[in-house]
């Protein structure tokens, strides 16, 4: 592809993504000012944020379209000869293409690595075909690829200087640079790539159905005098207030703004203020109630536990600008080609890491500064290598800030604990958007994590998927159940990506987001249609209700619980299964994979393994307690109602989605548009012989591994439903008994493995006791002092006021009163009368006289 | 005349200056206390023009005395102007209800 | 003769000055002071100021006491209206009127005139001796009485009338102290006039024709809202 289509191509992605981007933002403008003034009975802010996101939806789509022309992806060619062939011919006229440039050159270093043992699978010509899992590593085609790779290098003469250039593969630029402190360049950039594109059309649709849903769920609010039930006046009586229908859609609509930015961000920088603007929607919507106790301190305590992440964050900014001074992700404007971002100075043109020397010594040299040269010649001197546990710190806190935003542990209280919002903020918040924002960026930023760092996240999702998982075993509110699962499907995703499953991570980000969303709008069906009745315990029989939710939530709890049909039935398809079975299908490949290179690692395939049967028998727990057996409650069973339409077609949408998004598996159109953006150091795996031995998996090895894998985790997730069934469906086992005989592990569970109480224990009381200290001394010390200053000044003033009143006072009152007395007492000589003055006159001159003759001497 | 003494035409002078004194001392009527008034300047005059005649002045008393007779003339004039201007807002000449400015 | 006539004139001017004191009429208050002022200027052509003395009957006599007679006719609700001042404001008036007089007439009768105007002439003629000298010796010695008086006072019997004189005079011009007589320099004498003060004395005139018109004027606005 010459230049020009590149940045054709480019600048068309861009204005449709912009404009995605900012017509929520445009949608919050409209809605927080035109709201304030408009009466609060209107449905107009609704309609404003579902005609901006669903014009942002169309647009985004439109990006896809572009982007799948562009990136020649046959969409339907999953398991098919046919389509393949009909790609092939067509290629040979289109190779230009950056993302199949690329691909060639994988292809071609999966020469280089490979054996020949695929070569059997010859039939595919092209590297465009190593999308398809049983492409890559033909052998016999090799000349044909270099052929391909040469050409490539005569049409746009750069290429040979980066390997991993996302010229190939990725559109970025600069909006506008905002300044510029000293080297440090603060600009907005856009850098667009499968994932941008994909993130897109998955946010906006998301959105739009939930925007659709929050139009029932939240016509509570439609109102000039809204009555809180959960707040009591002091009095007894419930809070009234005013309805705020067009304020949640304004901050809903905030919040679809700052994702899509994060989303279309173009360097780190970029992505921490959109970052933080995220956390400050997520906080004023899980606080949307602020008049409850709890919903502002779900919303003080989510922004917190996101601030400790985001200390990390900060401090991974610090390292990334001091040794690297640009914040941009990479530079691809043909013009200026060689000006580079940090994922081509960390990588070289291979996609390794090129180290020096050993032990603390161990460098990574910085690749591409050429191009940093030319524009600032004040890095003339700056590092051409950077120390690699600086390197590793860098990730670290960048991770730490996903930790937080994407609830891993340790950071993972604050998101049961945001449940306190409206549900369609618990499903924006926990499927598409916020937790979605941790995960994208660890898959955004995977080029410069070094295998430390991913071993470290590798741990932290395992942990964090079981934690959660457990947890929700026993949680009876409908919406903490979902958000342990979240807490557990986040956890899964990180592992992913912590085990070189890139693919297999976002893979299931996208699906989850879908299932996960469904399900949360299923909730929050139930619960509006349960009258704001959130227990379980109080629930059940209400298939008989609520007949469309009960059938959406049941897509969603087999998707996420990755039930299948297995293969054989439908050999092209791969499996007859809702999208879920496929990336958590992904992910347990990509452990066992993983554990099988890393055996000392073997934990971090059984843990998933066994949380999948957990998280079957969770959710079909929750399935089978919402909807089936006897109503627990039957004042809540009598009242219960289904959902209006404007509630049950996003349902619908979102239910489809959730079944048939990722049809086709890691063949199929979605896996392939995620693939289009892999890092090209994963494809091969790699080896890690630093500090910690590690070798990752590549994509075949994976790919040998699946058979396995998805028969391991469909039997642990049919075994958990099974047992769910056993117990909740069929009622076969006394669950109040197991209670009872397991209470200290459940009492455990109940209380969330402690986390809380360990916060307060090893962070909450130290901080009280040191504040006490504290008062202590300020009592004991600088109030003494201050109170002895303050009698000081108290006893001088009383001095002065003394000095005042006896000397000062008296004087002036003197002087006064006798000019008063004097005045008064001549006062009767001013009579008016002229004769008189006339008389007082001649008096005078006589009397003057009369003196000068007696006193003046002759 | 040659037996005629500076000092008797400064006694009628002073005689004079005395009864004008007592008339503006005396008279509540506004016209006799301007009538008092002529009589002091009067008194005056005699003085001047005597001490031109008897003593070294010359000429010089004699203007002296034409200058306090036109300003006397003057006075006068403005000073009816004023017990006319008091009148028509009193109904009165006497000087003594012209008193609003007492203390 | 002369001192006949001068006690008659002073007699009949301080008997009416006291006439006017006593009387409690307005209008006879202004007859007797006509008397005493046409008596005071009787006085005036005794004392060789026959300008003057006319004058002070022009002016005074046929201006000023007219325009009190207007006054008291423009003011006087009746025509022999008295306004009484109390006994006590009399007695009062009384001691004080005649311990003036009697300060004023010690004054003036323990001064020595003779005594003065002779130290005051030995004075004059010192400084004439000294200008004398200056000049040459000669001329000073026999003319030395005539030079006094015409230089230092107002001779009437040689000069006669003092209109032309008092009319130079307020011209700038003084006959009276230059003619005849030089410098200290042989040049010609020029004493000063009062032309300065003649023209204030035109100007104030002005101002209090002007002023007296503007007080005196009819109140116009007060009669509309009487009708």
């Amino acid at each position: 592809m010459s230049p020009e289509i590149y940045t054709q191509i480019g600048s068309q992605l861009m204005w449709l993504l912009t404009a995605a981007w900012l017509l929520p933002l445009f949608g919050f403008m409209i809605e927080i000012f035109g709201g304030y003034w408009s009466p609060r009975t209107s449905k107009t802010p609704a309609y404003i944020a579902v005609g901006c996101i669903g014009t942002g939806f169309v647009l985004s789509l439109f990006a896809l379209g572009i982007w799948v022309k562009a990136a020649e992806i046959d969409l339907l060619a999953f398991g098919g000869d046919e389509a393949h062939a009909v790609a092939h011919d067509d290629h040979a006229a289109e190779h230009e293409h950056p993302v199949a440039h690329d691909h060639d050159r994988a292809d071609g270093h999966d020469e280089a690595h490979e054996h020949d043992e695929h070569a059997e699978a010859g039939h595919h010509e092209h590297g465009e075909d190593e999308h398809s899992e049983d492409a890559h590593g033909e052998g016999e085609h090799s000349h044909q690829d270099e052929d391909h790779h040469e050409h490539a290098v005569a049409s746009h003469g750069h290429d040979s200087h980066a390997g991993n250039d996302p010229f190939k593969t990725a559109f970025a630029g600069t909006f506008y640079r905002l300044g510029k402190f000293g080297s440090l360049d603060v600009t907005l950039d856009w850098y667009i790539d499968g994932l941008t594109v994909l993130m897109f059309a998955m946010v906006t649709l998301i959105a739009t159905c939930i925007h659709i849903f929050a139009i029932g769920y939240m016509s509570d609010e439609l109102t000039e005098k809204y009555e809180d039930h959960f707040v009591h006046n002091a009095d007894g009586s419930h809070f009234h207030r005013v309805g705020r229908f067009y304020r949640f859609f304004a901050y809903m609509s905030l919040f679809c703004f700052s994702m899509l930015g994060l989303v279309l961000a173009g360097n780190i920088f970029q992505v921490f203020v959109f970052w933080e603007l995220v956390g400050v929607c997520s906080y004023l919507l899980i606080g949307f109630y602020v008049e409850r106790k709890t919903a502002s301190t779900a919303a003080n305590k989510a922004f917190i536990m996101n601030r400790v992440g985001d200390f990390g964050f900060l401090i991974g900014l610090m390292i990334i600008w001091t040794w690297f001074g640009v914040f941009q992700f990479a530079e691809t404007n043909p013009e200026t080609i060689g000006e580079a971002g940090l994922f081509q100075m960390v990588r070289n043109s291979a996609g390794e890491l090129e180290t020096k020397g050993e032990g603390a010594e161990k460098t990574v040299v910085l690749q591409a500064r050429q191009g940093i040269h030319k524009e600032h010649p004040v890095h003339a001197t700056a590092a051409t290598e950077i120390p690699y546990w600086l390197l590793v710190a860098a990730g670290l806190g960048i991770f730490a800030g996903c930790v937080g935003k994407s609830a891993q542990f340790p950071l993972q209280t604050w998101l049961p604990d945001a449940m306190e919002g409206p549900t369609p903020v618990s499903a924006l918040v926990h499927s598409a958007t916020m937790v979605a924002a941790g995960v994208y960026l660890v898959g955004r930023f995977y080029p410069m994590f070094t295998p430390e760092v991913l071993l470290v996240i590798a741990y932290a999702g395992c942990i964090t998927l079981f934690v959660g998982a457990t947890i929700a075993i026993v949680a009876t509110d409908i919406k903490q159940v979902l958000a342990y699962s979240t807490i557990s499907q986040l956890g899964y995703m990180m592992l992913a990506l912590g085990v070189g499953g890139w693919l297999a991570g976002l893979f299931h980000l996208i699906t989850h987001a879908f299932f996960k969303s469904l399900m949360f709008l299923c909730s929050g069906s139930v619960i509006h249609g349960c009258h704001h009745e959130q227990e379980m315990t109080k629930m059940g029989g209400l298939y008989k209700k609520m007949p469309i939710t009960c059938w959406a939530m049941f897509v969603g709890v087999v998707a996420i619980s990755g039930l299948a049909i297995p293969v054989l039935l439908v050999p092209k398809l791969g499996a007859l299964a809702f999208s879920g079975y496929h990336s958590k299908d992904a992910i347990v490949a990509s452990a066992l994979t993983f554990s099988n290179l890393n055996p000392n690692h073997s934990l971090l395939f059984f843990m998933p393994l066994i949380t999948a049967g957990i998280t079957a028998f969770y959710m079909f727990r929750m399935w089978f307690m919402t909807f089936f057996g006897k109503p627990r409650d039957q004042h809540i069973y009598d009242h219960a109602h289904e959902s209006p339409r404007v509630m049950t077609v996003p349902l619908i949408v979102l239910g489809f989605f959730a079944a048939f998004c990722a049809i086709g598996g890691e063949n199929g159109p979605l896996a392939q548009l995620i693939l289009t953006t892999e890092p090209t150091h994963l494809a091969n795996g790699f080896e890690s012989a630093g500090s910690v031995a590690l070798s990752f998996p590549s994509h075949h090895q994976i790919h040998d591994n699946h058979a396995t894998a998805g028969t391991v985790a469909l039997l642990a997730a049919l075994l958990g439903t099974l047992l769910a069934y056993l117990f909740y469906g069929a009622k076969l086992v006394d669950t109040d008994l197991m209670k009872r005989q397991f209470s200290g592990i459940h009492e455990f569970l109940r209380e969330k493995w402690m986390f809380d109480e360990l916060y307060d224990w090893m962070w909450v009381r130290p901080v009280h006791v040191v504040s006490s200290w504290a008062v202590a001394f300020d009592k004991q010390v600088l109030d003494r002092f201050l109170h002895f200053l303050s009698y000081l000044v108290v006893s001088i003033s009383s001095w002065d006021r003394k000095f005042d009143e006896a000397v000062v006072d008296r004087i002036v009152n003197a002087v006064g009163e006798t000019t008063f007395s004097i005045g008064r007492s001549l006062r009767v000589v001013q009579t008016g009368r002229i004769r008189q003055y006339v008389t007082f006159i001649a008096l005078s001159v006589v009397s003057l006289f009369v003196l000068l003759f007696v006193f003046l001497p002759r | 005349m040659d037996g005629i003494s500076l000092n008797l035409f400064l006694g009628v002078g002073a005689l004079l200056f005395v009864c004008g004194v007592l008339c503006m001392t005396t008279k509540r009527n506004a016209i006799g206390v301007l009538m008092g008034v002529e009589l002091v300047l009067n008194g005056a005059n005699i003085n001047l023009v005597a001490f031109s005649k008897y003593g070294t002045l010359g000429l010089d008393g004699q203007i002296m005395s034409l200058f306090v007779i036109v300003l006397a003339a003057a006075e006068a004039a403005v000073a009816l102007a004023i017990v006319l201007s008091f009148y028509n807002n009193h109904r009165t000449v006497d000087v003594d209800q012209a008193s609003e400015l007492n203390g | 003769m002369g001192a006949f006539l001068f006690y008659l004139y002073a007699i009949i001017a301080c008997g009416a000055a006291i006439a006017v004191v006593l009387n409690q009429n307005v209008v006879r208050m202004a007859f007797w002071l006509v008397v005493s002022l046409s008596s005071v200027s009787f006085l005036f052509f005794m004392l060789d100021a026959d300008f003057v003395g006319a004058t002070q009957l022009l002016i005074y006599v046929g201006g000023t006491v007219v325009l009190l007679i207007f006054g008291v006719m423009l003011t006087s609700s009746g025509p022999y209206k008295t306004i009484k001042s109390s006994p006590a404001e009399l007695v009062q008036s009384c001691i004080i009127g005649l311990a003036f007089l009697a300060l004023i007439s010690s004054t003036v009768f323990s001064v020595d005139w003779e005594a003065n105007e002779r130290r005051l002439a030995e004075f004059e003629h010192e400084a004439a001796h000294i200008h004398d000298h200056e000049h040459g010796v000669g001329h000073a010695d026999h003319h030395h009485r005539e030079d006094h008086s015409v230089a230092y006072g107002y001779n009437a019997e040689k000069e006669g009338n003092t209109t032309r004189s008092l009319g130079t005079a307020l011209l700038g011009v003084r006959f009276d102290k230059d003619l005849g007589t030089t410098g200290h320099h042989g040049e010609a004498k020029l004493s000063t006039g009062y032309l300065l003060p003649f023209e204030i004395v035109s100007v104030h005139l002005l101002v209090v024709l002007i002023g007296a018109a503007y007080l005196a004027r009819a109140k116009r606005r007060v009669e509309i809202q009487d009708a």
